[in-house]
C-alpha cells in the first residue's frame, strides 16, 4: 500500500521537452502560466488549448499518465466552476431557477476558469514529467543564484532539496520494514479508537526518527570525506547549456504571446 | 501433524503492472514440531517473502499457509493468533527498538498479547536470560546498548511472546565473530530449553551446518532443495551453480577426496572434520 505513493513523477524519455534545458523549461512554464490568464476571448483560449495539447503530444508522455495528474484537482475545477456560474452576473441573458440566477457571463467565466485550471495543471505536470528531480533542483539553484546578493545560501537550499527528494523512497522502504517488524510483535493500528491508533504509531515513528538521524550523520560524514564544503568553487559534472532547441522554444512561446494578444484584440473578450 | 505447512504458496510483486514478478512460486513445505530448519538462497530468491507469509505479514496471492492444520487467513482472529504463534524476527531487528527502557521494549510483544502483568514480567525476564542480557541493562535505554546487545534485546522482544515457531532472518548479519557465536549459542540454548520450532534464514553455510537439522534451498522463487543437511550439502556443485557455497571445511574434504585420500564426503562442521582427520591418521598410523 505504502509503496504505491509516487513522488517525483519523472517519466523517462528522449522527446523535445525532455531534451530542453531545465532552466529554460522552468522559465517558460512560468511564462505560459501567465499567458493562460491573458487569454480572454474564445479564440485566444482556443489557441492556448491547442498549444497545451501539442505539448502533451510532443512530450511523448502517455495521455493516460497526463490525465491521471488531473484527477486530484477534479474537485477544485468543479468547485470553482460552480461558484463562478452563480456568483458572476451580467451578459445578454439570465435564467432564474428558484433563488439561483445563471447569467451568460457566469457560464462563460465558469468555463474559462475550468479550462484555465486544467491547462495550468497539465503544463506544470509536463514540467515534472519531463525533468528529473535532480535537474529541477539544479536549475532552480541556477535561477535563484541572484539571491546570493541578499546573503541567501541558494546552493545549500538546493542541496537540501536534492537530498530530501533522494531520501523519500529510502524512508518509505524503512517505514514499510519497521511497520512489518512491529506488526510481527502484535502492533495493531487498524482497529481501536483514534487515540489508541495514534498511540500505536509511536513504535513506528521512534525507530524512524532514530534511523533518519543515523542516516543524516552517515551522509554528512561521507560528504565531508569527499571534501564537500558547500557551494563555493564547486563545478558540475553536467554543465547546463542552452542549445538551439531552447532558443526555438523561447521563440515559440514569444509567438504564442503575440498570437494571444492579437486574438484578444481582434475578437470580443468574453471575460474581464 | 506439521506445525507449519504451505500449499501452492505464491506471491506476486507489482501485480497488474508490466513489472509483475513472482517473489515466490508454488511453495509446498511441511515443517515438523521441534525442527530447526535452515533457509538458504541467493539475494532475491524469495527467502524474506516466504517467511513473511508464515506469520501473516504478507497475504498470499494464491495458496494457503497452515498453522497446526488451520488456514491462518480463515478469520481475523486466526491471523492475530498466527502473529503470536509464529514469532518473526526481521533482519537488523535492532532498528525496531523504540521504548524508553530495554525492559519495556521486550514487554511490547507480550503486552500486545494482553497478558497479565505478572506473566509479562516472567516472560521478559526469561527472554532476557535466554539472550544473556544482565538485569542492570534492562532499565537502560535501548539506544545506549552496544550493537550486539541491541540485536540480542530485539531478539528477546520476539522470544518474549513465547511463539511455538521462531523465525530469525539473518540474525548474525553484520556482527563480529564473537557476537555471531553468541547469537548462535543462544538460539541453540533457546531451542534445547523450550523445544520450539526454529526457522533460521542465513547465507552462512557454516551457521546452518552447526544448527540445522534440515535445509531449505530457494532459487528463483521456487524450492530447489529441501532435505537433511547431509542431502543438501552433498550436492555441492549444484549449490555452487546457484551462487551458493558449501562450508569451507566441506570443500577441503572434497578436495582431499579428489586427491585420492579416503576421507568421508559428509563433513559439514570443523568438529566433524577434526574427528575425521583423527580417524584417518589413526588408521594410517596402524597400517
Amino acid at each position: 500500500m505504502i509503496k504505491d505513493i509516487t513522488i517525483g513523477q519523472y517519466f523517462p524519455g528522449r522527446s523535445i521537452l525532455h531534451r530542453m534545458d531545465a532552466r529554460m523549461k522552468i522559465v517558460l512554464t512560468f511564462a505560459v502560466i501567465v499567458l493562460i490568464f491573458l487569454c480572454k476571448s474564445f479564440f485566444s483560449m482556443g489557441l492556448m488549448v491547442a498549444f497545451v495539447i501539442a505539448l502533451v503530444f510532443a512530450s511523448r508522455v502517455p495521455l493516460k499518465t497526463v490525465l491521471k495528474s488531473l484527477k486530484p484537482i477534479f474537485f477544485i475545477v468543479i468547485f470553482t466552476a460552480v461558484l463562478n456560474i452563480f456568483y458572476t452576473t451580467g451578459g445578454a441573458w439570465t435564467i432564474s431557477i428558484w433563488v439561483l440566477k445563471i447569467s451568460e457571463k457566469g457560464v462563460f467565466t465558469a468555463l474559462f476558469m475550468a479550462v484555465r485550471i486544467i491547462c495550468l495543471v497539465v503544463i506544470s505536470s509536463l514540467l515534472t514529467y519531463t525533468t528529473t528531480p535532480t535537474s529541477l533542483t539544479d536549475a532552480l539553484e541556477r535561477l535563484l543564484s541572484p539571491l546570493k546578493i541578499f546573503k541567501i545560501e541558494v546552493h545549500t537550499i538546493a542541496m537540501m532539496m536534492t537530498l530530501a527528494l533522494r531520501f523519500i523512497p529510502t524512508l518509505i522502504e524503512e517505514i514499510d520494514r519497521i511497520m512489518s517488524a512491529q506488526k510481527a510483535r502484535g502492533a495493531d493500528w487498524e482497529s481501536g479508537s483514534l487515540v489508541s491508533r495514534a498511540k500505536a504509531l509511536v513504535p513506528v515513528l521512534v525507530p524512524l526518527f532514530v534511523s533518519s538521524f543515523r542516516r543524516a550523520y552517515e551522509l554528512a560524514f561521507a560528504m565531508e570525506c569527499r571534501c564537500y564544503t558547500g557551494g563555493k568553487g564547486r563545478t558540475r559534472m553536467k554543465q547546463m547549456k542552452l542549445r538551439v532547441i531552447d532558443f526555438v522554444s523561447m521563440t515559440v512561446t514569444a509567438a504564442l504571446l503575440a498570437g494571444i494578444i492579437m486574438l484578444n484584440i481582434y475578437f470580443d473578450k468574453v471575460i474581464a | 501433524m506439521p506445525v507449519i505447512s504451505t500449499r501452492g504458496l505464491t506471491h506476486l510483486y507489482g501485480k497488474g503492472t508490466p513489472f509483475e514478478v513472482a517473489a515466490i512460486k508454488d511453495i509446498n513445505i511441511d515443517i515438523e514440531k521441534g525442527e530447526l530448519v535452515g533457509i538458504i538462497g541467493h539475494t532475491g530468491s524469495g527467502k524474506s517473502t516466504l517467511i513473511q507469509h508464515l506469520n501473516g505479514i504478507l497475504k498470499p496471492e494464491k495458496g494457503t499457509v497452515m498453522l497446526n492444520g488451520n488456514d491462518i487467513w480463515s478469520s481475523k482472529q486466526s491471523i492475530r493468533e498466527a502473529r503470536f504463534q509464529v514469532g518473526l524476527c526481521f533482519q537488523y531487528p535492532e532498528y525496531q527498538l523504540f521504548e524508553e527502557t530495554v525492559y519495556k521494549d521486550i514487554a511490547f510483544g507480550p503486552k500486545n498479547m494482553k497478558l497479565g502483568d505478572d506473566e509479562i514480567d516472567r516472560r521478559v525476564l526469561a527472554a532476557a536470560e535466554y539472550v544473556g542480557l544482565k538485569a542492570d541493562l534492562l532499565q537502560k535505554s535501548p539506544f545506549d546498548l552496544s550493537g550486539g546487545e541491541k540485536r540480542r534485546a530485539a531478539i528477546a522482544g520476539v522470544m518474549a511472546m513465547e511463539p511455538a515457531v521462531l523465525i530469525l532472518d539473518e540474525p548474525t548479519a553484520g556482527l563480529d565473530p564473537r557476537g555471531r557465536d553468541k547469537i548462535l549459542d543462544l538460539i541453540k540454548k533457546y531451542r534445547d530449553n523450550t523445544g520450539s520450532t526454529i526457522l533460521l534464514v542465513s547465507h552462512c553455510m557454516e551457521d546452518i551446518a552447526r544448527l540445522a537439522s534440515r535445509v531449505l534451498v530457494l532459487e528463483n522463487a521456487v524450492v530447489a532443495m529441501f532435505g537433511s543437511v547431509q542431502e543438501v550439502y552433498s550436492r555441492g556443485t549444484e549449490l555452487f551453480d546457484m551462487g551458493l557455497n558449501v562450508p569451507q571445511v566441506t570443500r577441503i574434504f572434497a578436495g582431499l577426496r579428489d586427491r585420492g585420500l579416503d576421507v568421508s564426503a559428509g563433513i559439514y562442521t570443523v568438529e566433524q572434520g577434526r574427528q575425521e582427520l583423527l580417524r584417518f591418521f589413526g588408521k594410517g598410523a596402524k597400517a
